[in-house]
């Protein structure tokens, strides 16, 4: 069996509302090996995002407990090793806007403590088709663009997993279809476990693992 | 370089815009202010030092007075050389006396000088005439005292002075000393101009029956600004008499220009404070918008003081910019202050202040280099922590939160 690389065990959460407590989340409970992959599907406020949010570190669960594998230190909490063992791709790119490619996908290395070089960084954008856009600020790439390289940068620290955030809610069909495409094969390549939130059944399908959350319910799909 | 000092530089001055108006309308009102603020110090450390400087001039570095007139005026000057400190000594004697043209007439300050003394204050502010025509026949008449006499250089004066009251107790009859005015003297001080009547000291002492005796003597000395420790020193060796440093003679005129001062920097300083409250709302308004980014900063493993350093550093960029173009504008407004002042008073029509109220040729200007310290001290500090506070409050927001609300 695959090392564990994210481990949640009994989340809990729930938003304050004028209606009383809002439960979004109950007693949920996940565990993703290296190199799976697991999709998360749910309809619109379903909570699919807060957890992504809580499994990233992003937020605080009221009750129960996440962690993710940095190599060499083990399972460790999620919220206190925000940028080591995991990587992030979101909805919307979310790229510094006055940042190059390349100096978005290096940032991320940098801000880590990484050693990446240049190279490497130059090497990622290159698999994600992105070798003659180096130079080019968000503003002069297409939103599949964008997306690509914010694969490249969730990459460059080698997260043992990656969590992907409605990765093609902005882009259009055959865009996504491709972006995802990208996604899946990257992280096959690199043996990097995946969970992937979306809307899409089509997308939802190709991982190896399938869930819906419904009613702060995470269950098989 | 640091990642976050990389990207404040980057959010500042983005690629590809010539002219970041967040960042230029940042700098430049912090450079208003700053300049504003230089340019009013520099300016009345302008003023005063030029005010310092005719008074010594006009007075001499350091007065040597006594309860009765000097005796021997001629042994205490010879002794007064000879003090290395000293660089010249010169006696004088002064009284009021009633001036009278026909039907105007004044009160003048006589004072009895050394009219052969190259060294003489009066001949650096002549306004018409010429100062060496100054003999016992002639005077040189403050400009305000020949207006109100309204006499011009040519005419003649008749000077009544304490002791022809005397002689006409006395049952004589006494006659005035009619003079020629050979100049006029016109030195911005007021009370100088308005009463001001110079004649040679043989003459005064005729007039007020002195004999060979002065009221005083006016010291130039080496160091005009150590003329306290000098007063001090030689007056060890005079007990008799007063030795008034130039800084004591108009005290009072001195601490207003320094108030002047105090006060014009407090209000300047104010200025400088509004435009660091603006840069701290415009950054607080960019963190807001930047809310996303910061909260993928933290998702990528940003730190808290990484955030702090990220808009602090901005902060303390566009006040170091700031300052920097501020210095710049500073020293281009006074280097063009005349044709700035030409303008104004053309378009306002005030006429030329300067010339006219303050009998200077030209703005003064001193510059002093911990004007420009304290100036830049105090523009970094505040914008620093202009930029400090809204980089606290977004490091200190939850990601997911800061992501959701952008």
């Amino acid at each position: 069996m695959p090392d564990v690389v994210l481990q949640a065990q009994g989340l809990r959460k729930a938003f304050t509302s004028p209606a009383g407590p809002l439960v979004v989340l109950r007693e949920v409970d996940l565990t993703v090996h290296a190199g799976e992959s697991v999709s998360i599907r749910g309809s619109s406020g379903s909570g699919k995002t807060t957890l992504l949010q809580l499994l990233g570190g992003l937020d605080v669960a009221d009750a129960g407990d996440a962690r993710f594998l940095v190599p060499g230190r083990g399972l460790v909490p999620a919220r206190r090793h925000l940028g080591q063992g995991v990587g992030f791709v979101f909805q919307n790119y979310q790229l510094m806007p006055e940042l190059t490619a390349l100096e978005n996908v290096l940032l991320a290395a940098q801000i880590a403590g990484h050693r990446a070089t240049l190279a490497d960084a130059q090497a990622l954008l290159s698999t994600v088709g992105l070798a003659a856009r180096w130079h080019h600020l968000p503003a002069q790439l297409s939103g599949g663009e964008c997306q690509r390289v914010a694969i490249a940068r969730a990459l460059i620290n080698h997260p043992s997993v990656l969590l992907a955030d409605e990765p093609t809610g902005n882009l259009d069909e055959t865009t996504g279809a491709e972006v995802m495409r990208l996604l899946l094969q990257v992280v096959a390549e690199r043996q990097t476990a995946l969970v992937l939130v979306t809307h899409s059944r089509e997308f939802a399908a190709r991982a190896s693992r399938q869930y819906v959350l419904s009613n702060g319910v995470l269950s098989l799909g | 370089m640091p990642w976050f000092l990389h990207l404040a530089l980057r959010q500042l001055f983005p690629p590809g815009k010539r002219f970041p108006a967040f960042a230029m309308v940042s700098i430049l009102g912090v450079a208003l202010g700053v300049a504003a603020l230089l340019v009013v110090q520099t300016v009345m450390n302008g003023f005063g030092e030029e005010h310092r400087l005719r008074i010594r001039e006009s007075f001499g570095d350091c007065v040597v007075v006594g309860r009765k007139p000097i005796e021997q005026p001629q042994v205490l000057l010879t002794d007064l050389r000879r003090q290395p400190a000293v660089v010249s000594a010169t006696p004088f004697s002064e009284g009021p006396a009633l001036a009278r043209r026909g039907d105007f007439s004044g009160v003048a300050f006589v004072r009895g000088i050394d009219p052969v003394d190259v060294g003489q204050p009066a001949r650096k502010y002549i306004a018409q005439g010429q100062f060496d025509d100054l003999d016992d026949g002639r005077v040189i008449l403050g400009s305000g005292l020949a207006r109100a006499l309204r006499v011009q250089v040519g005419d003649k004066i008749e000077v009544w002075s304490p002791a022809m009251a005397e002689r006409a107790e006395k049952g004589k009859a006494p006659l005035p000393a009619v003079f020629e005015v050979c100049a006029l003297v016109r030195t911005g001080f007021t009370e100088v101009d308005d009463r001001a009547a110079l004649i040679p000291l043989r003459r005064f002492n005729e007039l007020w029956s002195m004999g060979d005796r002065a009221h005083g003597v006016t010291l130039r000395l080496q160091d005009p600004a150590a003329a306290y420790e000098v007063a001090a020193r030689l007056n060890v060796g005079y007990p008799d008499l007063q030795f008034v440093p130039w800084q004591e003679i108009k005290k009072n005129f001195l601490e207003a220009i320094r108030f002047e001062k105090t006060m014009l920097f407090f209000l300047m300083f104010i200025i400088t404070l509004v435009a660091s409250f603006s840069i701290g709302s415009t950054l607080f308004s960019a963190v807001i918008r930047r809310s996303r980014e910061v909260g993928v900063l933290v998702a990528l493993g940003a730190q808290r003081w990484h955030l702090i350093g990220l808009f602090g550093l901005q902060g303390f960029l566009i006040g170091a910019l700031g300052t920097a173009l501020g210095f710049l504008l500073t020293w281009l407004i006074l280097a063009f202050r005349e044709t700035i002042l030409t303008t104004i008073n053309s378009v306002f029509g005030n006429g030329d202040m300067v010339a006219n109220v303050y009998q200077f040729s030209k703005v003064p200007l001193h510059y002093d280099s911990m004007d420009f310290v304290v100036a830049a001290g105090f523009t970094l500090l505040v914008t620093a922590f202009a930029g400090l506070v809204p980089a606290i409050w977004a490091a200190g927001r939850k990601p997911s939160e800061a992501m959701r609300d952008a």
